[in-house]
């Protein structure tokens, strides 16, 4: 009778883990829609510096979500039926999940350390409004990365990836096709009036404070990702680290089923 | 109250430099962050600086040279018999050569500096970095203009250095009356190339390293896992069906005695 008591009791966790996981589940999925929806626009700088990967960790996300969801829904049925056929089916599969759920969830933390300023800066000297593509690819990618940019610089009123000096100390794409004297940086870094001009052009050239932009955008830009980043690399480990234990409940109860 | 302090400390100080040293200055960094920048230098005007040597009645102009500062051993002269050189930025070779005409504007007026304070204000801002300021190199297109007649001051070289200095002209003798001596080397800005930034992000974080580690070690106690349970399901297995073959040839032995008329062979001990 005792024994019985232990394996009712067993169930009863067994259901509740699965719960908690097909809740977890769906939470996933929903945070991972909202990651791959990209609310700020940055994914044409990510796609152009080829480091994308944490995309593909959020849409690994996603239908490891729901995997999770359905499989739990699977699990509490086969652990109160106490079906071998139905649980080990469920373990398997799970087991499968459980790798998907852990290759995304290492490629977002690794991609988290690829963001730094220099990737955003070099690939922004070398591609914002880039005069001579080199294939239709190439095109799509400059277009992209020069329409973030000037939404991004407006939006934030930040420039370049440290401040307006990265248009100083290197050479860069735009530069090739706008002088110095003219064009110390784009005119997207100077304070701009409600018509998006400028309110003054000298001042902007010779950097007058309150004429220019002088913080870097690399906050703006970093900062959103990085977190994403953050949520699904995290939330994926602590869903991994319940599952983990509610997954060794479930093969102990397997190898308990009497016939 | 607070700007206008700052307007008389900056006269006083522009009094206090013109006395001691005579010298075309680089625009304050406060006032122009961005300088010098790849291929302009932007310069003070000479405020106070030739008052000396100005007399009511008469009209006066301020000439700006400029060359590298290689050229002050080849010439550094830039008058000739008191008329001003004339050599322009192509016959210099952009000042390799020696010193050439960048700009010529009216004496800055000592009395009435441009109020500095007026630097926020948007509509002043233009006019008062026209007086304060002269921007060497900002005539991007007047190099490539054939109707062009004017001073050309087309952009500097980048990583190079340059002089500068400032002369008083008499506009109706044309006669050179005073001069500045020649300022502190001036450097613009040197280029990077992207190509070579460093994108590599060093060392791991701590994140990517635990989440790694753990997940790994989870992993493989789940297929240790799993591999446990079905061995010990199947083993569960084995030993049933070997019980149960026990059973079976216990119950035919029992069946062999039956047939053979023998019941139970304990009953005979």
């Amino acid at each position: 009778m005792a024994k019985s008591d232990g394996i009712r009791i067993l169930q009863g966790l067994l259901v509740f883990g699965n719960v908690v996981i097909g809740m977890c589940g769906i939470a996933l999925t929903a945070e991972c829609i909202f990651f791959v929806s990209d609310p700020h626009g940055l994914y044409p700088l990510l796609e152009a510096t080829e480091n994308d990967d944490i995309y593909a960790a959020a849409w690994i996300g996603i239908f490891v979500g729901f995997a999770l969801f359905v499989l739990s829904i699977l699990g509490i049925i086969g652990v109160i039926k106490s079906n071998r056929t139905l649980l080990l089916v469920y373990i398997i599969l799970m087991l499968i999940t459980y790798a998907f759920e852990m290759a995304s969830c290492i490629t977002a933390a690794t991609h988290r350390d690829f963001l730094t300023p220099n990737l955003f800066l070099k690939q922004m000297l070398e591609r914002y409004k880039k005069s001579e593509p080199d294939n239709n690819n190439d095109k799509w990618m400059i277009d992209g990365v020069t329409d973030t940019w000037d939404k991004i610089m407006v939006q934030n009123q930040c420039c370049g990836v440290h401040g307006p000096s990265d248009w100083q100390e290197y050479t860069s794409a735009f530069r090739a096709t706008h002088n110095d004297a003219d064009y110390p940086w784009p005119r997207n870094c100077c304070v701009l009036d409600d018509q998006g001009s400028p309110t003054s052009v000298d001042g902007c050239k010779l950097g007058v404070p309150g004429y220019y932009n002088s913080n870097g955008c690399y906050d703006a830009i970093s900062g959103p990702v990085n977190t994403q980043a953050w949520g699904v690399a995290w939330f994926g480990f602590a869903i991994l680290c319940w599952t983990f234990f509610v997954l060794l409940g479930t093969m102990f109860f397997w190898s308990r089923i009497d016939y | 109250m607070c700007s206008s302090w700052v307007v008389f400390t900056f006269c006083c100080l522009g009094q206090l430099c013109a006395g001691k040293s005579l010298k075309p200055q680089i625009a304050a960094s406060w006032l122009a962050a961005n300088n010098p920048t790849h291929t302009t230098v932007t310069l003070q005007k000479p405020f106070c600086m030739f008052d000396s040597s100005l007399h009511p009645n008469k009209s006066y102009a301020v000439y700006l040279y400029a060359m590298e500062e290689s050229a002050s051993a080849i010439s550094s002269l830039v008058i000739n018999s008191s008329k001003p050189l004339d050599s322009t930025f192509q016959q210099t070779r952009g000042g390799q050569l020696g010193p050439y005409k960048a700009a010529l504007f009216n004496v800055p007026n000592c009395a009435s500096p441009p109020r500095l304070a007026d630097v926020g204000d948007i509509n002043k801002l233009s006019d008062v970095l026209k007086q304060y300021l002269f921007r060497v190199g900002d005539d991007g297109n007047c190099l490539y203009d054939p109707n062009f007649l004017g001073i050309c001051n087309p952009p500097l070289a980048p990583d190079t250095t340059y002089r500068f200095k400032y002369l008083l002209l008499d506009t109706t003798e044309g006669i050179v009356k005073d001069q500045t001596l020649w300022s502190d080397a001036i450097k613009t800005r040197r280029v990077k190339l992207p190509l070579k930034i460093d994108t590599w992000p060093g060392r791991r974080s701590g994140d990517m390293i635990v989440i790694t580690s753990i997940l790994s070690v989870l992993m493989f106690l789940l297929l240790a896992g799993f591999l446990a349970s079905v061995s010990s399901v199947w083993k569960a297995k084995t030993a049933l069906k070997i019980t149960k073959k026990k059973k079976k040839s216990k119950k035919k032995k029992i069946y062999k005695n039956k047939s053979m008329g023998l019941s139970d062979p304990k009953l005979f001990q």
